[in-house]
């Protein structure tokens, strides 16, 4: 296994010359030339429909394929041959083109394109495609829509806004991550992130957060995609289907994510400033008890149980000061008090673009700093700088694209989230602070949550993105291209936790309780992908044949420690002063990859589309003899409204009916699972080093596999004014790689496998974009998307003999959760029933849970107005999910015990006779059987959670022009501004008891550029 | 070892062609696949190993990495699971039984202290998980030093003689307290995680078949160590004369125990018994050699202050003391709260805090004690009465008693069973397997624990372990 350095050091040697000395091979070869026609020089100006002149229009040679681009004024020169055709174009126009017949000026005006559709270049990552004429489906978000949202993650931004893509933010902490599905789960083990690639580098989206550090506070999940900031966006594209993701093999099984900044546009020098400040707060609070109804619980619960005859004992005190000893009239909302706060927002961007035609630039930096709504002075603090550079030769033969973006985040929190003491802290609990100003311990008869402001959690993160793509066209239709990429992340997390924090009567001290534990992480990634591109037309078929390579390496290491015992609380941030140190995880791994990718696209007659597309992967995750697989796909399309048979096209302006099919993969496991590993776990024995068994050796396992089907209707109407979008697919799982569950017997819990499971996922995919009315004043234009998703266990062979037996159904979706059967509250006892399924007498055991929910939502989407009133731009969007989830059961089900509870739970049984929802108030102090808490697993704590959410809306006012050149907005945002849901939780979205749901913000903002 | 070290793509991607219109681009395209090739065929997706972790071939190539694998299996036993540690058998089986109250608050220990353990209580379930992962460890020693060709020979039996008793001792622990287990001999996942369970009069025998091997393998070795902290020759002998007990081949017991008390000493000073250096100790588990310094043992079953307590020993327990009986001094202490109201006694063997600077004490497993008692036992049951009163005299004259009055073989066995209780109590759940092998834990325990049925006896086999394999099925009974 072991492999020399040097062998690796020469394969990076000789990639690198490869790469300096293709272009000049390619120079070589370019000797041999046809002989050019003569040339001659064609200049004039390009304007719009109203006179107007346009800059930064494409104007190509059609022969030759030379190009160049308009000035500021609208005038252009270029060489061409007196026959040529010339072919203007820019996004937003018609194209032209103009048959020079031996004229050498040519003056021509430009027809506003009203839908664009034929204009519009998707990304699709390796290659680019008109929207008119792809063959899969990319779903994207431009920055006109990201820019309107006060948001700091680029999956906040998409929420909501694609079909097929379902983004849940965990937590409303800043910092804090989004999981993302595209079309459903696909896995059992539960990965389901797809494959990011930023400016045509692959980023990873693994948090490298340590659960022991950030659990408490983030979730644990610590989004590097916290480091691209919005407003450097210029697209999104998300690749779903087969034809759209199969050339990126065994990544795209759960979908691609491409990511394209800004780049500077040639013309005059721009410079852009935008200032923005926001509020952000709780939207929703849950209805808790006041002190009143929550003491009159607590004593029912105590007389109930017959224990009233200790209230008078001293030494049960303890067990319920808020009954004995805390003032019995105090009230304190805690919601208020714990998260009640503003968090606020605010934000600074400046950016510097332009360029002549030849090269390009832009720079950009942005800083912001937001707070949160808990007590303290918390904060997260980002500031990056992006910058692109584009140039080309003067023949246009060679060019170059360089993209590099760095981030710093500095986020400082405290350690633990505040929301689980807001909702459980009992209402008369005692003041936070005494006379003096410090902290209450009440004679030492509860926990002040304000101690854990002493508890502190701070993360800093540098992120690293950079890029190069030097490309040479060898000739007319031949261009070799080079992609090289790296990528550097970086997280120092720290979290705090001294023995101040800590009630006095514990007798902790620096010394035996103080500790910090730290995480220093980093991944580093290089990229290489040399790429040819072949195009040749014989009318009228048109061919495109692009071939290229893969290797990339990744290295990740993690070191997370813990220190104890330190000399005072003061010294606690410095590791070096504690006594003690535990290594609590030690990560050193590689990743290595390499692939070959092609893809062929065949055009006919400008309607009939096939697009095949195609990898050969190897992944360093798999043993000798599994670490290679195939992946391919095929596209088609066909454009039946340019058939004669359809008419002139005055309603139906545009029509498609497309079908892929194909196979992706996935290795995403983790690296070195198939290695039987010895690790040295920091311990000793009689001095002697330990190290431990830390897996079985397996080469046995394989790529997971991913089938994807679509077909998709796409039609425009009305000159595309409505244009409808239809998809339907199916994608089939198998090959299931997960940690087997292992008997104890075999030394492990588990084993990586492939499993024989079938996992499918069906949908519906619609999306709808309208004018709805268009006129020189006002413009009212929507889109609607909506996705309705199925997804099922179609197969699994030994299901009932595994431990997912417990957690799967075949033929049910994988979000199901088995439950207790719920029978309400016994009116005779006022106890909670449930249903004994296997008839056994108890209520105990796996076999009672058989009452199946389904937790993924059956329909989501989108639905988005803009309309333009002379300067004024009101954007308003909603989003849509109609789902169930768990309710408020979560927050407490048990009416009498110790802590808060909603309100709902008032309404609990109090003699015999009473039909209600609740049982019967408990003191906690006597063992209640244990049934009580199964409502919290039983059907009645899963309820329906559809909501209709105002996401987003934004109104921008564009002050007149004071001087040509010169733009100012001034905007007013708002996010999560209202919700219509029946949902009592504290966010449907997030349906969570632990983690702080997602603010309510209002920004208002400022920019100019000039 | 490279393995594959020629891949070439063969570029035939299922879905692409290559246009060969002309014969240049042809070339041009050649070289491109041809760069792709060079490039790509070298073993790229090799990976080195993981710098922090270490391949199983390269372990047993070197016999310093090999004390490093076997030093994790003393270090596992010491820390966590069913030998030592917080919640190892001395604690645990002392409140299953009738040795100890508890006064904490883990839902664990207190499903335990009632005998009302499900199938999932954590402690149970992490005793057995512990168990097969260390055993799991011994045996790829064995295997792994076995088909080793950089070791000496006399390196391999010193390491496949401790990883043989190893294995052994675990599973003889792990058959007192589940009954029937699976008796697990080889490193194949596949195989282990779809065995069943061996009957429990097997598993003695194939501890037993272990045992002899392991006391061949390192008989004649020079290994031993001054702090008896690895399992020697020695000790193999001593868990065999225990295994011979429990199946009651008394002939066998007595022999090997003999052996035994020739070749070691009693303590006199019942102060020193359980310190570091004392003579009657056969095998212990070295503290660490940072924190803690002493056992966790006495950590758990020291009572520092009321409230507080966790530990506390049965009012049954502690009149079953004869008058004048030493070890009533020696080994048992008192702590009183502020008030003075309560007062309650503990085991006092183990003495050292576990915050004390300096190393006193080790978790002692085996000692010349036990093996005294085995021998009277096993002399009783073969009519050598005076021999078997000899025996049970020198522990009961070194505990300041007088002679045992018991003259017939049912007198001294009880006489033994009521000293073993005295002399063993609070060591490794001693207590608790005398009354299960002698039948009386049933009775005893019916009438201390108002929960107790008869199948408690024996503890649950983990329910995800029979989830996991069901071939692990039925359950114990009662469960």
């Amino acid at each position: 296994m072991k492999k020399s350095p040097i062998r690796l050091g020469r394969d990076k040697l000789f990639l690198l010359l490869y790469i300096l000395i293709s272009p000049l091979l390619a120079q070589q070869m370019q000797a041999g030339n046809i002989l050019e026609p003569p040339q001659s020089t064609i200049s004039g100006t390009v304007t719009d429909s109203t006179g107007e002149p346009l800059a930064g229009v494409n104007i190509v040679v059609e022969s030759t394929n030379r190009g160049t681009i308009s000035d500021m004024d609208g005038t252009y020169n270029i060489q061409a041959n007196p026959n040529d055709i010339l072919v203007f174009s820019i996004v937003g126009f018609e194209s032209l083109n103009v048959r020079m017949d031996g004229r050498s000026v040519i003056n021509v005006q430009l027809e506003e394109d009203v839908t664009q559709l034929g204009e519009v270049v998707l990304n699709a990552g390796y290659y680019s495609v008109s929207e008119k004429e792809r063959t899969g489906n990319i779903a994207t978000i431009k920055a006109g829509i990201i820019e309107k949202q006060p948001v700091a993650n680029p999956l906040a931004a998409m929420q909501g806004h694609l079909s097929g893509v379902n983004i849940v933010q965990d937590t409303g902490v800043p910092g804090g991550g989004f999981s993302i599905e595209i079309r459903g789960r696909n896995f059992l083990n539960g990965a389901a992130n797809p494959l990011f690639i930023v400016d045509g580098v692959s980023f990873s989206s693994q948090s490298m957060g340590v659960a022991r550090l950030s659990n408490q506070i983030v979730g644990g999940n610590i989004s590097p995609l916290n480091a691209i900031n919005p407003n450097d966006i210029e697209s999104i594209e998300v690749l779903k289907d087969a034809d759209a993701t199969a050339i990126y093999g065994s990544r795209g099984a759960n979908g691609v994510v491409l990511i394209t900044t800004k780049k500077g546009k040639a013309g005059k020098t721009r410079f852009d400033a935008q200032l923005s400040t926001s509020l952000g707060q709780v939207s929703h609070f849950l209805d808790l008890m006041k002190t009143k109804e929550y003491l009159e619980l607590r004593r029912e619960g105590i007389i109930n149980d017959g224990v009233d005859n200790l209230l008078g004992n001293p030494g049960l005190d303890f067990f319920w000061p808020d009954v004995t000893l805390w003032d019995q009239d105090r009230y304190t909302d805690w919601q208020k008090e714990l998260i009640g706060g503003t968090a606020y927002r605010n934000n600074a961007q400046f950016s510097v673009s332009g360029g002549s035609e030849r090269t390009q630039f832009l720079i950009s930096g942005a800083y912001q700093k937001e707070t949160t709504v808990f007590p303290g002075d918390f904060r997260y603090k980002g500031a990056s700088l992006n910058s692109s550079l584009n140039h080309h030769s003067k023949d246009g033969k060679f060019s170059v694209n360089l993209t590099t973006s760095y981030t710093k985040e500095d986020n400082f929190l405290p350690s633990t989230d505040f929301s689980p003491k807001a909702y459980s802290l009992e209402p008369n609990a005692p003041a936070l602070y005494d006379a003096e100003g410090n902290i209450n311990w009440e004679g030492n008869t509860w926990e002040n949550p304000m101690a854990a402001l002493e508890e502190k959690y701070m993360v800093l993160s540098n992120t690293l993105i950079s890029n190069a793509v030097v490309s040479y066209k060898v000739f007319n239709n031949l261009e070799f291209k080079s992609s090289m990429g790296f990528t550097s992340y970086r997280l120092d997390a720290q979290r705090a936790m001294p023995s101040s924090a800590r009630n006095p009567q514990y007798g902790l001290t620096p010394q035996n309780y103080s500790y910090l534990m730290t995480n220093t992480s980093k991944r580093e990634s290089w990229i290489v992908e040399p790429q040819l591109n072949w195009n040749k037309q014989w009318s009228p078929f048109s061919l495109d044949i692009l071939l290229g390579a893969t290797f990339q390496q990744e290295t990740t290491e993690q070191l997370a420690l813990r220190g104890r015992g330190f000399p005072n609380n003061e010294l606690i941030f410095n590791i070096g002063a504690a006594e003690n140190l535990d290594i609590l995880s030690n990560a050193d791994s590689e990743y290595n990859y390499n692939a070959v990718f092609g893809r062929v696209n065949l055009k006919f007659l400008d309607k009939y589309f096939i697009n095949l597309t195609g990898r050969r992967d190897g992944s360093s995750r798999f043993g000798p003899g599994k670490q290679f697989g195939n992946f391919c796909a095929v596209g088609i399309a066909w454009l039946f409204s340019e058939e004669h048979f359809m008419g002139d096209g005055s309603v139906l302006s545009y029509g498609k009916l497309r079908t892929s099919y194909g196979t992706t993969g996935s290795d995403n496991i983790g690296d070195y699972r198939f290695l039987d590993t010895y690790s040295v776990t920091g311990n000793d024995y009689n001095g002697v080093t330990i190290i431990e068994p830390t897996g079985l050796f397996n080469p046995l396992f394989g790529w997971e596999e991913n089938r994807k089907l679509e077909a998709a209707l796409e039609l425009g109407f009305f000159k595309d004014k409505l244009l409808l979008n239809a998809s339907w697919y199916r994608n089939r799982s198998s090959n299931q790689l997960v940690g087997i569950p292992l008997a104890a017997t075999t030394g492990f819990s588990e084993l990586t496998g492939n499993f024989d499971a079938i996992v499918e996922n069906t949908g519906f995919e619609l999306d709808l974009r309208t004018v709805n009315i268009e006129s020189k004043k006002f413009k009212w234009s929507t889109i609607i998307n909506l996705t309705v998703p199925k997804n099922r266990l179609v197969d699994f062979d030994g299901l009932e003999n595994s431990t997912f037996a417990n957690r799967y159904i075949i033929g049910k979706p994988l979000s199901i959760v088995k439950l207790y059967h719920s029978l309400g509250v016994d009116p005779e006892t006022g106890v909670y029933m449930f249903e004994d399924y296997n008839d056994d007498g108890n209520i105990n055991s796996q076999e009672d849970k058989e009452w199946v929910e389904d937790l993924a939502p059956k329909f989501y989407g989108g639905l988005g107005n803009t309309l333009n009133f002379g300067n004024l731009t009101l954007d308003f969007f909603f989003q849509f999910k109609k789902q169930r989830t768990f309710n408020t059961l979560q927050f407490g089900v048990i009416p009498g015990r110790k802590g808060n509870i909603p309100m709902d739970l008032y309404d609990r049984w109090r003699q015999p006779g009473d039909i209600t929802s609740f049982s019967r108030a408990y003191s906690g102090l006597v063992p209640t059987g244990g049934l009580d808490n199964f409502q919290q697993q039983s059907n009645a704590s899963v309820s329906d959670a559809s909501f209709v959410r105002l996401r987003n809306i934004s109104l921008n006012y564009s002050i007149p022009k004071l001087q040509e050149g010169l733009d100012i907005d001034v905007y007013l945002q708002g996010q999560n501004l209202w919700t219509i849901t029946g949902y009592k939780g504290p966010d449907p979205e997030q349906p969570t008891s632990t983690r702080l749901p997602s603010l309510r913000q209002i920004t208002l903002g400022f920019q100019l550029s000039f | 070892m490279k393995r594959f070290k020629h891949i070439t793509y063969k570029i035939h991607l299922p879905c692409t062609v290559l246009d060969g219109a002309h014969q240049w681009r042809k070339r041009v395209a050649q070289f491109f696949i041809l760069a792709l090739t060079v490039v790509g065929c070298t073993d790229f997706v090799d990976v080195d190993p993981p710098k922090n972790n270490l391949v199983s071939e390269t372990v047993f190539d070197n016999a310093s990495t090999v004390e490093s694998a076997l030093s994790n299996l003393y270090f596992g036993m010491r820390e966590e699971g069913i030998v030592s540690g917080t919640t190892g058998v001395t604690p645990v089986l002392g409140i299953y039984g009738d040795e100890l109250d508890y006064y904490g608050f883990s839902a664990d220990l207190i499903q335990l202290y009632q005998n009302d353990v499900p199938a999932a209580n954590g402690i149970t379930t992490n005793w057995w998980r512990q168990a097969y992962h260390l055993i799991y460890g011994a045996n790829d020693i064995i295997r792994g030093v076995g088909e080793s060709e950089a070791l000496t020979i006399s390196e391999k039996n010193r390491f496949i003689g401790q990883a043989l008793f190893i294995r052994a001792y675990l599973h003889s622990q792990l058959v007192f307290a589940f009954g029937n287990i699976p008796y697990i001999t080889s490193t194949n996942y596949l195989e282990n995680g779809k065995v069943s369970r061996t009957p429990a009069s097997e598993v003695y025998q194939n501890v037993i078949t272990d045992l002899t091997e392991s006391a061949t393998a390192l008989d004649g070795n020079d290994f031993t160590s001054t702090e008896r902290v690895y399992a020697d020759r020695d000790v193999a002998k001593a868990l065999l004369a225990r295994m011979y007990q429990y199946i009651e081949d008394w002939e066998m017991a007595e022999s090997l125990a003999s052996d035994l008390i020739t070749s070691y000493g009693l303590e006199d000073d019942l102060d020193k018994v359980f310190v570091k250096a004392s003579p009657e100790t056969i095998w212990q588990l070295k503290a660490d050699t940072e924190f803690p310094l002493n056992t966790l043992e006495g950590e758990q079953l020291i009572i520092k202050s009321i409230p507080g307590q966790s530990y506390a020993l049965t009012d049954d327990f502690l009149m079953a003391f004869e008058t004048n009986d030493l070890r009533r001094v020696y080994w048992v202490g008192s702590m009183s709260d502020l008030d003075n109201t309560i007062k309650l006694f503990f085991a006092q063997k183990y003495k050292a805090d576990i915050n004390e600077s300096e190393s006193l004490e080790y978790s002692i497993l085996f000692r010349l004690a036990e093996q005294y008692l085995i021998r009277a036992e096993a002399r009783a049951h073969l009519g050598n009465i005076a021999g078997s009163q000899s025996d049970l005299n020198v522990i009961r004259n070194r505990a300041g008693l007088p002679k045992s009055t018991a003259n017939t073989k049912d007198e001294l066995l009880d006489a033994i069973l009521q000293e073993r209780r005295i002399e063993l109590f609070t060591e490794q759940g001693l207590r608790w397997f005398d009354l299960k092998r002698t039948g009386l834990a049933n009775q005893t325990m019916s009438l201390m624990k108002s929960n107790w049925q008869a199948t408690d006896v024996l503890m649950p086999i983990p329910e995800s372990e029979l989830e996991a394999n069901p071939n692990l099925k039925p359950q114990n009974d009662g469960y």
